[in-house]
């Protein structure tokens, strides 16, 4: 147990955590625009599928910037053809996301096999790149905390350091920006704004788009930084927990981080106990972020009934 | 006006609703197909062979044919178990994890002293079908309860069922030291006797065809059904007509993943494996939302669907095997499928089509508005 809390609470197990949390972040950001607007994303998990591809076959090629931007596209591109299908066709927009991920899974596979020329599992014959880690060990010379700061700050992903940025962005946009109220105007009551000569479905589109791309930013975190390549179905799930996230961070840019930050916790718990406990079988590990996504889903839920009861009891 | 030409009325408007929507799938497929065939003249060596082999090996030999009907009675299973979700409006999406605990509860039954009885198959299935109806009870209990939101609980769900099989078979199930993942194969008593020997055909068919008719009784029939097609309309006017939709969801969920259960036990009590394998549902349970989109969640339109659908994929399957051609690409296929049929793709091209070529082209004038 004391080995358990030394790793915990050491520097290199906050900066695991930060590197498993970053992929996850940006997806529930992602989740979060999209249903502020009133559109459940659920096909945020191929979104980053194809952010994870995109990444890496781009990397082989271009700079590690590059390769970012394209997945970012890639991921806008995923989103339009949502929003079109949902909004200009009509079709219920939770089929068109399982449609996407159904697509996502398999076309990543058959992209790489086009690629590497006949590997269906990996990209492992593709020399991409990775995304830089920032340097901060100028902090050093601050005396007295200098060296600790180096520890806990330095070496994380640029993207972490954008993600954590978003967060600040997003929530500034949202409440302190017109755009940011039509949004979530949109989402609340669509007759109101529509009335107000509000362009409902042009906002619901840009927030698919923009929803895409920043799952797809996750996924390039992911096969750029926290893997380097990529693996048929490497996002293992990630995309759902982020769904999950959105609801459990209340549907707040904050919450979301901490949501975020809550699973990124345990998915580096899990990359770290198998070497302290060996008894503890490692299924068992794989399994605890879905089981806290359905603990924490199942708890917020009861709260947020418990709220909403309570203030129709209050107005009578 | 009598009573006959009303029902003459409503059975012309039945057939013209089944001609448009077998029209609009027949014209999605054939999109499907065309992308799907670009896609491999652009990607194959010998693209006319890959696509031939895709369109015709399943009948090809009587192994084929017999892969091909395992999975059409697996995809109605599934499709079904889709169906009756979507039909009470809820986006359940526990299928894949109902199936594990169904396969897990069949083979600690074919594994206990009772799967070298008689008993094995039919206790096989009950504890297979309790244990996934159970798994869809969770998802449903806690969005009527809590409002959980179900696609979310039942994702979950799915990954703890895949994790807990993979567990238990490597700790439990497998005899210690052999190293594989996979069990004992079940005493020939708890396996699913052949319909048609040396295929996999097996009784697991006859229990696809009963599903169907009993879930279009239920759904068509009686009163249950009734209320759950309410619910699935309008769950708002159902409560104020004194249906509880709860109630109504949760049950709708619950034998959802009974039926789930059920193809848990028919996969590992089927001849196609006769024995517990991790990961042995390859994906499978997650196309029954294409099966039951296509089928637009009606019970005897799911095995119509899952017919073609099984074919398709068994062809992909064979096409893999025998060109270089992925299986993947099936995916492609799948998901251009899906969008299609579930957006109102026919409504904008047809009178333009119908204006150039006269009357009665619906299909081409489907496929044009789908362009």
């Amino acid at each position: 147990m004391i080995e358990l809390f030394m790793t915990v609470f050491s520097a290199t197990f906050f900066v695991t955590v930060i590197r498993t949390s970053t992929p996850l972040l940006l997806a529930t950001l992602g989740g979060l625009i999209a249903d502020l607007s009133g559109a459940l994303n659920v096909a945020l998990e191929g979104m980053m599928l194809v952010g994870c591809l995109t990444a890496v076959i781009v990397s082989v090629f271009a700079p590690w910037y590059i390769a970012v931007l394209a997945a970012i596209a890639a991921g806008a591109l995923l989103g339009a053809v949502i929003a079109f299908f949902h909004l200009r066709l009509k079709a219920d927009i939770i089929l068109v996301g399982f449609a996407i991920n159904i697509f996502a899974a398999g076309g990543t596979v058959f992209a790489l096999t086009l690629a590497t020329g006949g590997d269906k599992g990996t990209s492992i014959n593709l020399p991409s790149k990775a995304i830089p880690a920032l340097d901060l060990s100028f902090l050093g010379v601050i005396p007295g905390i200098g060296h600790t700061l180096v520890q806990f700050l330095s070496g994380h992903s640029i993207l972490s350091w954008v993600a954590a940025f978003l967060v600040f962005a997003i929530w500034y946009f949202l409440y302190r920006t017109p755009w940011g109220l039509w949004l979530r105007g949109v989402g609340e009551y669509p007759a109101a704004p529509e009335a107000a000569g509000i362009p409902v479905n042009a906002i619901r589109t840009w927030s698919l788009l923009v929803s895409g791309g920043l799952a797809a930013l996750g996924g390039a975190q992911l096969a750029m930084f926290n893997y380097v390549g990529f693996t048929r179905d490497m996002t293992a799930g990630r995309g759902f927990i982020a769904l999950g996230a959105v609801l459990l961070g209340a549907r707040h840019p904050v919450g979301a981080l901490l949501a975020a930050l809550l699973f990124g916790v345990f998915e580096a718990l899990a990359v770290v106990m198998p070497g302290l406990f060996n008894w503890i079988p490692p299924e068992l590990i794989r399994m605890i972020p879905f089981v806290i996504t359905l603990l924490a889903l199942t708890l917020f839920s009861y709260r947020a009934l418990r709220a909403r009861q309570l203030r129709t009891l209050s107005k009578i | 006006m009598s009573m006959t030409t009303e029902a003459v009325l409503g059975r012309k408007a039945r057939w013209a609703n089944i001609r448009r929507e077998t029209g609009r799938a027949l014209a999605a497929a054939l999109i499907a197909l065309s992308v799907a065939f670009v896609i491999i003249l652009l990607t194959s060596k010998a693209p006319l062979e890959a696509f031939n082999v895709l369109l015709t090996a399943p009948i090809s030999r009587p192994r084929t044919i017999g892969l091909w009907i395992d999975d059409v009675a697996k995809l109605t299973i599934t499709g079904l178990a889709f169906s009756l979700v979507f039909q009470a409006r809820q986006f359940s999406m526990g299928v894949q994890g109902q199936v594990y605990v169904g396969g897990l509860a069949a083979a600690y039954v074919a594994l206990s002293p009772i799967g070298a009885t008689w008993l094995a198959i039919p206790v096989g299935v009950l504890c297979a079908m309790i244990a996934g109806g159970f798994y869809g009870f969770i998802p449903g209990i806690a969005k009527a309860k809590l409002g959980a939101n179900e696609i979310v609980s039942s994702l979950m769900l799915n990954y703890i069922a895949l994790e807990l099989c993979n567990y238990l078979v490597r700790t439990q199930l497998v005899p210690p030291g052999s190293g594989v993942l996979t069990t004992n194969d079940f005493p020939a008593t708890a396996v699913f006797p052949a319909l048609v020997a040396g295929t996999r055909i097996d009784i697991g068919l006859i229990f696809a065809i009963v599903a169907v008719l009993a879930v279009w009784f239920a759904l068509y029939r009686t009163a249950w059904g009734l209320k759950l097609r309410l619910v699935g309309h309008n769950a708002q006017f159902a409560e104020y007509s004194g249906i509880r939709s709860t109630v109504i969801m949760v049950s709708a969920m619950t034998v959802a993943g009974a039926l789930g259960g059920l193809l848990g036990a028919m996969f590992v009590q089927g001849q196609s494996f006769g024995k517990l394998t991790i990961l042995f549902e390859g994906g499978l349970a997650f196309e029954g939302i294409l099966v039951a989109i296509v089928a637009r969640s009606r019970p005897l339109a799911v095995p119509v669907v899952a017919l073609f659908y099984g074919y398709l994929r068994q062809g992909a399957q064979l096409m893999n095997i025998r060109t270089d051609v992925p299986a993947e690409v099936i995916g492609l296929v799948t998901a251009i499928i899906i969008l299609l049929v579930a957006s109102s793709f026919s409504i904008p091209g047809r009178k333009v089509f119908a204006r150039i070529l006269g009357r009665n082209a619906t299909p081409s004038a489907v496929m044009e508005g789908g362009k």
